[in-house]
């Protein structure tokens, strides 16, 4: 796009679209609505716990949740929002008009992003709320146990939250990148999964890497292990539900861990767009 | 016909070389930036492996199985071995012993961190499982002692192989080497191991005070009284005056002094009763 400067407002305005766009979809109501369902019918589960303390049981649910269905919903979500533009053609009107390639990426990118921060603040919240009422419950029964008072602080259930979403920006950087360059929906999304489990285990992989084995082995280890972030690093919700403050460095140092494999996803999956014939 | 053969193979070749470049670019650019981001992300993932046991495993093999139940379940983690643990519940009542040991196996890989898992499940291979193998092989009258002793020992080992590998995930912690001392004194007989695992409970953080009891308790079977004696002279003053154990500590200290005609002049005194400005030797006399 020559003559056209870059513009933050159209990439914006793309952004706007694809989030009410995403509001229709059915798919993403149902995951949410799922999502909720669980963290909100959490305490019913308690009867099944055996080992964790009573709140740490919900917390992990609770994170898990917004974990899997967040993950499902982001992938679906990215591959969805891209493709149906480009099989609607609307893309290619798009970008008859003075829009830059970028500006489109950046714009269905940062739809979703949105998409993934409303999902995670509303079971956030409402897993706050669960958690607040059970130890209320709690500390009124057995206020022996509570003899330090509340173990539960909201800021570190919120910074959870927030990690949760982190994790889920990267995820979307990196299903976008794959359907830059992929051809089918379906592609994206078992691709995108591929990149979840993958993301979350490549810590085994840097561990053989370590430990030896043939060279070439070691070589696509260790590749693996760079171009992957690692998703466990995002990881808080077990000190959080066991009462353990979120350090604000170490939260710190994962935003701008995220922010770099999220700019360099978004980026490489810009320049594969740019290539790509519509 | 040539030129247009030509033509479509330069194509090719273009179109492939435009994807080649296209994977290098992406491949390179990613592994660029984990690169330029392992600076920040080596220090965090080394803070966290020291605070979650269950990232930090030494074995490749387990890693790998602990690793791949981490890494898919996340928070599910704690719901899904509790099913599971349901499940074993249901199986323990078939005395299925393969399937038992699969499961437990299970519910302790995917979350390893609850310690009623490790410890009742200790139980279960030591205990339980030896008698299913007894009655599996005619009964407790049929299976003359040696083979009820032998069946009881592999449970045992068994058993304490499994607190062996929770005490990778929960290291310093007394429940685990009290439940090892009581199968090896119940299951295998062995007092002295026994003995040796109290006291290393009692060198736990948080330790209950009749671990350190029991330590002594087995030094006085073995016939080490003089060394049990020692141990409950030093244990009786680090433990609260108002504690129901302290005084049965203090019991034994005397019942150890009859058994080893200890001279009054040199029986222990506990320091309460020493008024202020008197030497235990005064208050005596």
């Amino acid at each position: 796009m020559s003559g056209v400067p870059f513009s933050l407002m159209r990439v914006l305005l793309i952004a706007r679209n694809t989030l009410l766009e995403a509001s229709r979809q059915k798919l993403l109501s149902f995951l949410l609505v799922l999502a909720l369902g669980l963290v909100g019918g959490a305490q019913s589960f308690r009867e099944f716990n055996f080992g964790a303390s009573e709140l740490k049981f919900l917390a992990d649910l609770g994170y898990g949740a917004m974990a899997f269905f967040g993950a499902a919903l982001t992938i679906a979500a990215t591959a969805q929002l891209f493709f149906s533009e480009i099989d609607h053609r609307t893309a290619l009107t798009l970008l008859a008009k003075p829009v830059w390639r970028a500006e489109f990426m950046l714009g269905k990118y940062l739809g979703v992003v949105a998409v993934t921060a409303v999902f995670c603040a509303l079971i956030t919240g409402l897993l706050v709320a669960v958690l607040w009422s059970r130890e209320s419950t709690l500390l009124r029964d057995i206020p022996d146990s509570f003899a330090q008072g509340r173990t539960l602080r909201i800021v570190d259930l919120g910074l959870a939250g927030y990690l949760q979403w982190l994790k889920l920006t990267v995820l979307a950087a990196f299903t976008l990148l794959v359907a830059s360059f992929s051809r089918t929906q379906l592609f994206t999304v078992v691709t995108g999964f591929f990149v979840l489990v993958i993301c979350h285990l490549q810590y085994l992989a840097r561990d053989a890497y370590a430990q030896g084995g043939s060279t070439f082995a070691q070589v696509a280890a260790g590749l693996v292990g760079l171009m992957f972030p690692n998703f466990q690093l995002f990881n808080f919700a077990d000190n959080v539900g066991a009462g353990i403050p979120v350090a604000w460095d170490r939260v710190a140092r994962v935003s701008v861990y995220a922010l770099g494999y999220v700019a360099a996803g978004c980026g490489l999956a810009i320049f594969s767009f740019r290539k790509r014939e519509i | 016909m040539w030129r247009q053969g030509a033509g479509s193979l330069s194509s090719v070749f273009a179109n492939v070389k435009s994807r080649l470049l296209a994977i290098v670019v992406t491949v390179g650019g990613l592994a660029l930036t984990g690169a330029a981001l392992r600076w920040m992300e080596a220090p965090l993932w080394a803070a966290l492996r020291a605070e979650q046991p269950a990232l930090r495993l030494d074995s490749a093999g387990a890693a790998a199985g602990q690793g791949v139940t981490l890494g898919l379940l996340g928070g599910f983690r704690a719901i899904v071995a509790d099913f599971t643990w349901l499940r074993l519940h249901v199986i323990w009542e078939q005395r299925d012993l393969a399937a038992t040991d699969t499961l437990l196996r299970l519910v302790t890989t995917i979350d390893p961190r609850p310690l009623y898992f490790w410890v009742n499940g200790a139980r279960i291979i030591a205990f339980d499982m030896t008698a299913w193998r007894i009655a599996e092989a005619g009964g407790h009258d049929v299976v003359p002692a040696v083979q009820r002793d032998r069946l009881g020992a592999e449970q045992a080992r068994l058993a304490i192989r499994l607190l062996e590998e929770a005490m990778t995930f929960h290291p310093g912690n007394a429940a685990l080497w009290i439940e090892r001392a009581n199968i090896e004194l119940n299951r295998l007989g062995d007092i002295e191991a026994a003995a040796e695992s109290y006291r290393k409970a009692w060198e736990q953080p948080g330790a209950p005070a009749y671990a350190a009891r029991l330590h002594a308790e087995l030094l006085r079977r073995l016939g080490r009284k003089a060394e049990a004696l020692v141990w409950l002279t030093r244990l009786h003053p680090q433990l609260p005056p108002e504690e129901e154990g302290t005084e049965l500590v203090l019991s034994r200290i005397r019942d150890l002094e009859r058994e080893l005609a200890i001279p009054v002049m040199q029986t222990y005194l506990p320091a309460a009763s020493v008024p202020p400005g008197r030497s235990a030797r005064e208050s005596r006399k």
